[in-house]
């Protein structure tokens, strides 16, 4: 399973993909990018992945945004924005623009893993 | 050079007998104002006296080795020994009159130099930006630490499992040959002593394990790392718009020169002048 993650903290990058490593998931089978921009190129450049987490709160381009940008040419693949964003409105703004799931910050590994089970499944 | 338990020890005695001493002190003084019939307990207590008398704490301390006298004493100049130091910069201004740093603070707050100058290093937002980053780049080398225990500790589980799957063999080996050879007693204290590392290899491996969840869990913890950089950067976009704001409130567009302000002015509280102060200046400095 091939997962794209993005977030502008590498503290964050590390943590999500260490819960990652934790499912069974080899470090080589995910990519890393600290904003919307390298995402968005990564994304199209390899256009593999089984799953997106993202945070929103970046620099250059924003999770919101790049969700848009994935959602305009792959309807999909499953994304998961993980942010500290915790209000209401900022979870129906982010289902809206087509995000799967929501994980607030600060969660536990057992809330990501059971996120990222659910959508394998699907 | 670290103070032996023994020293220690003697060091104490010695503290002990001088609280004796001045117990006793007390005791003394106390007995010798109220009650005659306590005078031979009195005399009991200068008995306790006498021993501490021959105490002398800084010979016990000179006795032992790595205590060393942090007395300040007349001829260490402390400017010696800090010019020895590196990175220590003597920031210390002379002292001034009142009246000359008076006027010099208004003048660096007329240039903009009071409480500090307007230098990128000094404003508020870069600090915080300084500090945030900072904090970033330490939080990864936190996190490279805590990588490695876990990728130590997986070597361990490996080697762990290896000597386990070993020691098993061996059980297994010891449980047939002292079955078959019931009254050779080595086997079966060999196949004791094989179970009993059995588990403590499996010990081992839960205490590992343990080992790993809580590094697991300080790794959910750093998370925090992330939400307050975040908060410090609400706090930056909010001194940013107010800084944008109080430029804006405070700009001075109406291209008048600036006039010179009065510095006392009636209905002050301190240094106004009334009438009999100016008679009495005048007739000071005699221009009547």
């Amino acid at each position: 399973m091939r997962i794209l993650i993005v977030d502008d903290s590498s503290t964050m990058r590390r943590i999500i993909g260490n819960v990652v490593q934790q499912l069974g998931i080899p470090k080589e089978d995910f990519d890393e990018a600290e904003d919307g921009v390298i995402a968005w190129k990564l994304f199209q450049d390899n256009n593999n992945y089984d799953v997106v987490l993202t945070d929103w709160n970046m620099p250059n381009m924003n999770g919101l945004e790049l969700v848009k940008t994935i959602r305009a040419v792959d309807k999909k693949v499953p994304i998961v924005m993980i942010t500290t964003e915790g209000g209401k409105g900022e979870v129906i703004t982010a289902l809206k623009a087509g995000v799967n799931n929501y994980i607030v910050k600060p969660f536990s590994a057992e809330i990501l893993k059971e996120k990222l089970d659910g959508l394998v499944k699907v | 050079m670290s103070m032996s338990q023994e020293e220690i020890e003697a060091l104490m005695s010695g503290a002990d007998d001088l609280e004796v001493d001045e117990q006793a002190e007390d005791t003394s003084t106390e007995v010798s104002d109220n009650d005659p019939i306590c005078e031979e307990k009195a005399d009991d207590s200068a008995e306790i006296d006498s021993p501490s008398d021959e105490i002398d704490i800084n010979d016990i301390l000179s006795g032992i080795d790595g205590i060393v006298d942090d007395e300040v004493t007349d001829d260490i100049n402390v400017d010696d020994i800090l010019s020895g130091i590196d990175g220590i910069v003597d920031d210390e201004k002379p002292v001034e009159s009142s009246d000359s740093s008076v006027s010099k603070m208004e003048s660096k707050i007329d240039d903009s130099q009071y409480p500090l100058p307007v230098s990128d290093e000094n404003k508020v937002v870069n600090q915080l930006n300084e500090v945030a980053d900072d904090s970033e780049e330490k939080a990864s080398q936190i996190f490279d630490v805590l990588s490695f225990i876990l990728d130590e500790n997986a070597d361990i589980t490996k080697y762990n499992k290896n000597i386990s799957e070993f020691i098993e063999k061996q059980t297994k080996l010891l449980e047939s040959l002292s079955q078959k050879f019931p009254n050779v007693s080595v086997f079966n204290e060999n196949l004791e002593e094989s179970k009993e590392l059995l588990n403590i290899s499996k010990e081992l491996g839960s205490k590992v394990d343990a080992e790993n969840n809580k590094v697991f869990e300080a790794m959910e913890l750093m998370q925090y790392h992330d939400i307050n950089r975040q908060k410090i950067e609400r706090v930056m976009a909010v001194i940013k718009k107010l800084s944008s704001y109080l430029n804006g409130i405070f700009e001075d567009d109406s291209g008048k020169a600036e006039v010179q302000i009065a510095k006392h002015i009636s209905g002050d509280s301190h240094d106004i002048v009334d009438s009999d102060d100016i008679e009495s200046l005048i007739s000071e400095f005699s221009n009547e």
